[in-house]
């Protein structure tokens, strides 16, 4: 016969147990909702060469951008591992451990900032290709696409 | 032995033998999750699958942790290995192309699999023997002391010496992680004016990478006023000289 | 019967009791009294307030850029941290009186000493910020690089630098040699425009992560070997223990003095620094020798003098061969070097082998002179530097030593300060340079090691040669142009072949007045402006112009000499082919440096007693 208090404890557990599994479970019931059906054909597939099979493998290039990402995701995730012994020792630091762990987030805080502030964060292509161009619509893509020569003149 | 001895590392190696039923089939378990993740990350044949099962080694090295009461390094190798180092690997191998295939019978140092044998078997005849037979003795008593010393756990000891005694080095770690970010954002940071290289240029595109849609408008206004900058070296520009004036 | 227990505890009160602990807890840590509280350190601020001000003001620096709507103006960066890096040095200065005061302190649990030598440590820290922050304004400017993080990266790492002046724990200094190396990694790739940028930090950065690496390892064994990362624990401990000959106290040592040896630059782990030193942008190599020198040489010192100090007959043979190899590489590879940053690097490394003569004396003498010598010649680099700086090109190129033929025609000023910062360097009389290896010379002969002082001076002799060797060339004319036998035509590489008549009436073959180059019209041919004729340029048209086989035959005659002299006429205009615009900025950072560098040289009592009393303030 187990503690009926002790048992307790293990509630949170209980629940983030269900609420993973809920998730995962949503997660394939959505995928299998709202994907596409249709495979999409080898051709459809092939890198766009002006519709000639490519003979070779197209060069490889990777945006530095997922790198960046990628290294972010670990200087935060480092972040968290203080707080883990933070949360343990909450009480027993009182408002001093507080006021630390506050510094210490803040200052993080600001490299979030910096982060925000120059679209390390913001995917797809950078919003702003011109000075003093509107918003992106299909209408400007054609206009540029039409006026490569002169757009380039232009921003050099 | 002395149990205390091979406290060093912060776990009880031997006092785990005589632990009771639980702990035996905790073990076991994990051992079976470990060892079948490894065996997954060297025979699966898609990467993704690979580092899937990585995630699965290390999960159950961090139930191993916790049998030991090492609940930090449990929270550590699952927070840190298995979700950010993997989500890494997984990034890099989404970036080389899932469905890219290696030759891998094909082997560039045909050396190398009779060499790892040796090595492995080394270094496995090393630790056992380390483990069981020396006191690896520095004149000092074991400075880690007991898991669980004083009542506390060991986060709790962690925080202590982490928010008390190297309090300064922790809040200069908050400096160490801003310049790491700011890093990041300005090594993956484009030039604004032209290279001095010319050869650098291509080179340095493909490396800032961000092809994208508006690629060519952003490489125009460099190379358009490269050849008006009135500031190329003047090494070249005496050298091409010398070219013409040899014809 | 236990999943009973769960199912009931579900729907019952326990969730709501659980949520409301939950919301007791966030809103009153503080209240909560029934636990027992953790002694907390104490903290004396004045200890730490140079490294809140810098590291704050960096943070506070980038925050703002980051929030503004437009991009911070350069001039905004840069005066927010020329006054961010006088307020910490006027803190440090601060510091220095407080403890020539009431005496050196520990604080923060330990961690942070603060004696005079730490201060001195924090003053030189950030009077090196403040002066590259000066240099760096026209460089960011005329190389294109926006945004403030040169000048936050750089307080960051003059931060590190202070840190590991203070730092009485191996752990912080370590805390502080990862933030001043990584900011450094940084600020080497900063300038995007040349790909030796980029190449020079990723050698650092490879090779500074191995050799932090191996300097943690250290650590580990040390604090293996003695139960403690404290400096002060570890002084108590060696000196009640007898531990002389441990087998894994001796490795920790060997790999803490590895890792040091690798951010000073001392010989075997010297590898990186020339092309480091060349790859980086000029601002930043100046910087980076100060700094990384700086607070190199603070930890070592005090690790190796202060807490190893009864293992001195363990480490002092290692130091002495060090600095031998050091001094002698350093000085023969720096007379070869065509790269005049690229000879500065070497040149570093030679300074970084005088400075460990102090360290191999082991002694409070030797440690005043090596702390005399990191000081001034931390001003005598990044003057030299931002000489380098100003006189590199756009894109920063342009640095081959034949460049600086004749500058001082040209820019009589530059030339003549950048003469007297490598006089300085080379340690001619009247300067601190001459002071700074005097001192350690005589403190390293005092500690019965002769010899050192001996190789120290001979390597000081190859040294004064290859500083003697640009300070000449800068006041030597050009050499004279090639004229062919047949009709007098000057080759000039910008405005092409000129008729010669004004030359040879002018100013002989040699010394002309230089002409002026004009982008565009001089590079195509035909056209030169002024007095000199419309001239041909290859020899179809040289052909036409002259009519005559006979010049054609015998310009194609000298062709090959000819190839020489143009590519090395070229290398010469690379540098300071044209007179440079000198940033105000710039020349009041020049100035500070050349007037520490010469009144002190002159006046040599103020710098030494500052040294001195540093080292007897050290709190041991």
């Amino acid at each position: 016969m187990v503690n009926r208090e002790t048992m307790a404890q293990y509630l949170a557990i209980f629940v983030l147990l269900a609420l993973g599994i809920v998730f995962g479970a949503a997660s394939l019931v959505a995928s299998a909702l709202l994907a596409p059906r249709k495979q999409p054909s080898a051709a459809k597939l092939a890198p766009y060469e002006c519709g000639i099979i490519p003979s070779r493998e197209p060069p490889q290039r990777f945006p530095v951008r997922f790198y960046l990402i990628a290294m972010i995701f670990i200087i935060f995730d480092i972040e968290i591992v203080f707080l883990y012994p933070f949360a343990v020792i909450l009480h027993q630091l009182r408002t001093f451990g507080l006021v630390e762990v506050l510094v210490f987030a803040a200052v993080v805080l600001v490299a979030f900032l910096y982060l925000v502030s120059n679209g390390a964060l913001s995917w797809g292509p950078p919003k702003r290709l011109v000075e003093g161009m509107g918003s992106r619509t299909s209408e400007t893509t054609i206009e540029r696409v039409g006026a490569g020569a002169s757009s380039s003149d232009r921003a050099a | 032995m002395n149990p205390s001895q091979v406290n060093v590392i912060g776990m009880d190696l031997v006092a785990a033998v005589h632990k009771t039923g639980p702990d035996i089939a905790t073990f076991v378990v994990s051992a079976i999750i470990i060892i079948a993740g490894a065996i997954g990350v060297v025979f699966s044949r898609n990467p993704v699958h690979a580092a899937l099962s990585l995630v699965m080694t290390l999960f159950g090295v961090a139930v191993l942790f916790i049998e030991q009461q090492a609940d930090f390094l449990a929270a550590v190798q699952i927070i840190v290995y298995a979700g950010a180092i993997v989500v890494l690997f997984l990034f890099v191998i989404m970036f080389l192309g899932v469905d890219r295939r290696e030759n891998i019978a094909a082997e560039p140092l045909h050396w190398q699999r009779p060499l790892a044998l040796v090595l492995m078997a080394a270094a496995l005849a090393g630790v056992i023997a380390l483990g069981v037979g020396s006191h690896w003795a520095t004149g000092q008593q074991a400075v880690a002391g007991s898991t669980t010393a004083g009542g506390h756990s060991n986060v709790y000891l962690l925080g202590k010496s982490v928010f008390t005694t190297y309090l300064y080095a922790f809040e200069a770690t908050a400096a160490l992680l801003v310049i790491a970010v700011v890093g990041a954002v300005v090594l993956a940071r484009r030039p604004s004016l032209p290279s001095v290289e010319p050869e650098t240029d291509a080179r340095g595109a493909a490396v800032s990478g961000q092809p994208g849609p508006d690629g060519g408008l952003h490489d125009a206004a460099p190379r358009g006023s490269a050849a008006q900058d009135a500031s190329p070296a003047d090494v070249r520009a005496g050298q091409s000289l010398v070219k013409e004036a040899g014809r | 019967m236990s999943f009973l227990g769960f199912l009931d505890g579900l729907g019952g009160p326990h969730v709501r009791d659980g949520v409301i602990h939950l919301v007791v807890v966030l809103a009153s840590v503080h209240a909560l009294a029934a636990v027992t509280a953790i002694h907390v350190p104490h903290i004396r601020y004045l200890a730490i307030l140079p490294e809140i001000v810098m590291l704050g003001g960096a943070v506070l620096l980038l925050g703002v850029a980051s929030l503004s709507d437009r991009p911070v103006r350069m001039s905004v960066t840069t005066v927010g941290t020329v006054v961010i890096s006088g307020a910490s040095m006027g803190l440090a200065w601060w510091q220095w009186a407080d403890v020539r005061q009431h005496g050196p302190f520990t604080t923060v649990a330990g961690a942070v000493v603060t004696d005079g030598f730490s201060a001195l440590i924090a003053i030189l820290a950030s009077t090196a910020m403040l002066l590259t922050a000066l240099v760096g304004d026209g460089y960011l400017r005329r190389e294109g690089v926006e945004g403030p993080e040169f000048h936050v990266l750089a307080m960051v790492s003059a931060s590190g630098a202070m840190i590991m002046g203070q730092a009485n724990d191996l752990i912080v200094i370590f805390l502080g040699l990862e933030i001043m190396s990584i900011a450094l990694y940084v600020l080497a790739a900063l300038n995007p425009r040349r790909a030796t940028s980029g190449e020079a930090a990723l050698k650092y950065f490879v090779l500074g992560s191995f050799s932090s690496a191996i300097f943690v390892y250290g650590i580990a064994l040390t604090y293996g070997a003695t139960g403690g990362t404290n400096l002060a624990h570890l002084t108590s401990y060696l000196s009640t223990h007898a531990l002389s000959s441990n087998g894994v106290l001796l490795a920790g040592m060997g790999l803490l003095l590895v890792g040091f040896g690798f951010k000073v630059a001392a010989v075997p782990f010297h590898m990186w620094t020339p092309d480091v030193y060349q790859g980086a942008p000029s601002p930043v190599t100046g910087f980076m020798a100060a700094i990384a020198k700086a607070g190199g040489f603070a930890a070592l010192l005090r690790v190796f003098v202060s807490s190893f100090g009864t293992l001195r007959p363990d480490w002092r043979p290692i130091v002495y061969v060090i600095a031998i190899v050091t001094l002698v590489v350093g000085a023969g590879l720096a007379v070869v070097q065509r790269d005049v940053k690229r000879m500065l690097a070497y040149s570093s490394i030679n300074h970084a082998g005088f400075v460990l003569l102090g360290l191999q004396a082991a002694d409070a003498r030797g440690v005043s002179a090596a702390l005399y010598y990191v000081f001034t010649y931390s001003f005598m680099v990044i003057g030299s530097f931002a000489v380098v700086t100003l006189l590199g090109r756009s894109g920063d190129v342009g640095h081959d030593i034949a460049g600086y033929r004749a500058l001082a025609r040209r820019q009589p000023v530059l030339a003549l300060a950048f003469a007297v910062l490598l006089l300085a360097q080379a340690g001619v009389p009247f300067t601190t340079g001459f002071l700074a290896k005097l001192q350690v010379v005589a403190a390293v002969v005092d500690a019965h090691s002769a010899p050192l002082g001996f190789v120290a001076m001979g390597s000081a002799a190859i040294a004064a040669f290859f500083y003697l060797r640009v300070a000449v060339l800068m006041y030597t004319p050009r050499r004279p142009r090639w004229v062919p036998p047949g009709r007098e035509i000057v080759f000039d590489p910008i405005v092409g072949p000129q008729a010669s008549t004004a030359a040879r009436e002018g100013s002989g073959v040699s010394g002309q007045a230089e002409p002026e180059i004009a982008p565009g019209g001089s590079l195509d041919g035909g056209t030169a402006e002024g007095a000199v004729a419309t001239v041909p340029r290859t020899l179809a048209e040289l052909r036409l112009w002259s009519g005559s086989e006979r010049t054609v035959a015998v310009v194609e005659r000298l062709n090959a000499d000819l190839l020489i002299d143009r590519e090395a006429e070229a290398v010469e205009d690379g540098a300071g082919g044209r007179r440079v615009r000198v940033p105000p900025a710039a020349i009041v950072a020049i100035g500070i440096c050349i007037a520490v560098t010469v009144v002190f040289g002159i006046v040599p009592g103020p710098l030494v007693d500052f040294t001195h009393h540093s080292t007897l303030l050290l709190l041991r």
